[in-house]
């Protein structure tokens, strides 16, 4: 083989190497963005969902917030304009259940959370799945992740009776528990004995 | 041939799991999972700088990381031998590496760069997967082996005091030897000898121990310790052997089935003398205890830095040592270590090991007081899950469902353990309550989760860190157990 055959081929080899090198960049580049945009896709949903209710009267929607210490859920009331649709509905709940308690309670949700989709079955089962920031700035431990999960489930059941259960995911994803604690590998059912003055 | 050529080139360098690379300090010791890339040991950068001092910010562009750790500036490049310390360029015996997006430098970044880092005192010895900081004067020892009427006996003479416990484990004898850091002078030593086989010291989980293996089976083993705990005489000899020297009284039964201690500190072994330990031990019921979280899963942290995970295992210690001092049962550990055990393993350690008993410990933020304890058993997510009924029906039960079959077993055991606690001065006790606890879902045994708190970024550890606090509360929960009706040789489940 010449010299210039074998410098030939070691250009060719050097463009191949360089080329692969920018398409395996280019590939995570594109993988890495795409969540971001659904993230931002999402959020404009769910402001469109509660930017733009239904134009009947205010409802009085009953929202149960954590009491630290006490173990319970504490109610608290918030006017809301209904959406037209069930799923838009569960996502007004859960923005008011972000934008957090009036009294000194318990934050469920990181005011950030992204309500990034529900599905509702036939059965009742609502499947909500949250943007990964659902559990930031919460204190971890087994009474706060529990409370903030019966925060959710019972905020929703009580006020879009339709719902019987609910299934969170995290990221389109099904995930064990937030933090290590609350099983969510199955839907759950509301727990009213959680409620201050319930059952 | 050239396809074959680039994707060798650019095929990932493998990373495998090895062992611990044990970070003893005056208080305390930690554990840095050591990784084999290529044909080297790693160690990941960022915690090794976290463990041993103060990181003030670090820059990554690209192939480079700027690290300001201290009063010193650190610059690594990927795939590079050469590390910038300040203006000095130190060479290691391997490239630095990028895995799984963490920096991960050699072993031998710990021995030769973190000295001229830290402003402490630093002992170490060349190869070794430990490292010695601030004020230790790790101890050590020699071996010498004699013969005996029908076996050999073992001297290790220390060069401190050390208690021993010993365990049978796969046909070997560990003798854990007390908290006090140990540096060897040989990590093993081996025998040509038809009862000895080999005596190997070991601390990858930060206890050290001698691991003992025998040239046979069927050997017997007597271990006394003499000279105020300096000389520990370790005899094999023959079951049918007489010994040379009568055994020492039996002290408490040591666990036959039992995970190594956890990675943080534990109270010292009142044992000033080892059990023997050939004999297998009465067929005691086993507890299964476990420490929530876990490896880089830290749990809730307090201001002044307790993370979850290390009070978990603390206490988690502490109760198995109580426990195996009331002699009543045996104690395995769904977690050895500092690891992330998932869900599954927790459940398999306990549930293989036919635990009768299982208490998982947390902690986290319980609002109100400190010290605070709450209590919880299991409770399907949906309860209309059919319910499998209080005991155990004849029949396949589902592995997630198994535990609904306790639940008046577990409520039972947490108002016991409730009642209990309402005895320790100062402490607030939370009533028992059902949680759709993952870690309880498929226990095969009556189970209960105990949460310490208030653990938060608010407030200080306090009292959830001091040793007072934490051995009341694991005496008490040994005193539930130990009293329990079928406990202590009859529990069954």
């Amino acid at each position: 083989m010449s010299l210039r055959t074998k410098i030939l081929w070691l250009s060719l080899l050097v463009t191949f190497a360089a080329g692969v090198f920018y398409l395996r960049s280019l590939a995570g580049r594109i993988l890495s963005e795409l969540p971001l945009r659904a993230d931002e896709a999402a959020k404009a949903r769910l402001n469109e969902a509660v930017l733009q209710p239904g134009g009947g009267p205010s409802e009085n929607v009953v929202l149960y917030f954590p009491a630290l210490g006490e173990r319970k859920l504490v109610a608290e009331n918030r006017p809301i304009k209904w959406a037209s649709t069930t799923d838009d509905r569960v996502r007004q709940v859960l923005l008011a259940l972000a934008e957090g308690p009036h009294q000194a309670l318990g934050h469920p949700l990181a005011a950030s959370t992204n309500v990034r989709a529900v599905f509702l079955t036939l059965e009742g089962t609502a499947y909500v799945d949250f943007s990964s920031d659902l559990t930031k700035n919460t204190s971890p431990g087994i009474e706060t992740e529990c409370l903030a999960v019966y925060s959710i489930v019972d905020s929703i059941t009580t006020n879009i009776p339709t719902v019987k259960r609910v299934k969170i995911l995290i990221q389109g994803q099904e995930v064990e528990t937030l933090e290590g604690h609350a099983d969510l590998t199955e839907p759950i059912a509301p727990d009213p004995s959680l409620i201050r003055g319930g059952p | 041939m050239l396809w074959c050529g680039l994707v060798l080139l650019f095929w990932p360098a493998r990373a495998l799991r090895g062992d611990n690379f044990v970070f003893y300090f005056p208080s305390s010791r930690q554990l840095v999972p050591v990784e084999v890339i290529g044909n080297s040991k790693y160690l990941p950068l960022l915690q090794v700088l976290n463990l041993v001092g103060k990181l003030n910010g670090l820059q990554e562009k690209r192939n480079t990381l700027k690290v300001a750790f201290g009063k010193s500036h650190l610059e690594f490049h990927a795939d590079d031998e050469e590390v910038r310390v300040d203006k000095k360029t130190m060479v290691l015996s391997a490239p630095v590496r990028v895995s799984d997006g963490r920096w991960m430098v050699p072993t031998d970044f710990v021995t030769s760069v973190v000295p001229d880092i830290v402003s402490v005192g630093v002992e170490y010895q060349a190869g070794a997967n430990r490292i010695f900081l601030g004020d230790i004067m790790p101890g050590s020892f020699s071996v010498r082996l004699a013969p005996l009427s029908g076996g050999a006996r073992l001297t290790f003479r220390f060069t401190e005091k050390v208690t021993v416990r010993t365990v049978s484990v796969n046909g070997k004898w560990i003798m854990y030897l007390g908290d006090h850091p140990i540096e060897p002078l040989e990590p093993s030593f081996r025998f040509q000898n038809p009862y000895v086989a080999e005596a190997q010291f070991d601390d990858q989980d930060g206890w050290p121990k001698l691991v003992i293996t025998p040239s046979t089976a069927g050997l017997n083993f007597y271990s006394t310790l003499v000279e105020g705990g300096k000389v520990l005489l370790a005899d094999v000899v023959k079951p049918s052997a007489p010994q040379a020297k009568a055994p020492p009284p039996p002290p408490p039964p040591a666990a036959a089935v039992s995970g190594p201690p956890p990675a943080t500190p534990a109270p010292k072994a009142s044992a000033a003398a080892a059990a023997p330990a050939a004999a297998p031990g009465p067929p005691l019921p086993i507890v299964a205890l476990d420490a929530g979280h876990g490896g880089d899963d830290a749990g809730a942290r307090s201001r002044d830095g307790l993370a979850e995970k290390d009070l978990a295992a603390q206490l988690v210690s502490r109760v198995r040592s109580a426990l195996l001092s009331s002699g009543k049962y045996r104690v395995v550990l769904t977690r050895a270590g500092d690891i992330n055990a998932t869900f599954e393993q927790r459940t398999v350690a306990a549930n293989v090991a036919g635990a009768v008993l299982f208490l998982s410990f947390h902690a986290g933020n319980l609002g109100g007081n400190s010290p605070r304890v709450a209590l919880y058993t299991y409770q399907p997510p949906s309860p209309a899950a059919p319910p499998a009924g209080d005991e155990a029906k004849p029949g396949l039960t589902a592995w997630d469902q198994i535990q609904e079959a306790y639940l008046e077993r577990s409520r039972q055991l947490a108002q016991n353990l409730m009642q209990r606690f309402t005895q320790i001065s100062g402490l607030s006790v939370d009533a028992p309550t059902a949680a759709p606890l993952r870690v309880l879902r498929s226990v095969n045994s009556p189970a209960v989760a105990i949460e310490v708190g208030s653990l938060t970024l608010e407030s200080d550890a306090g009292a959830l860190a001091s040793a007072a606090f934490q051995e009341e509360l694991s005496a008490a929960v040994a005193e539930v157990l130990a009293v329990l009706p079928g406990g202590g040789g009859e529990a069954t489940r």
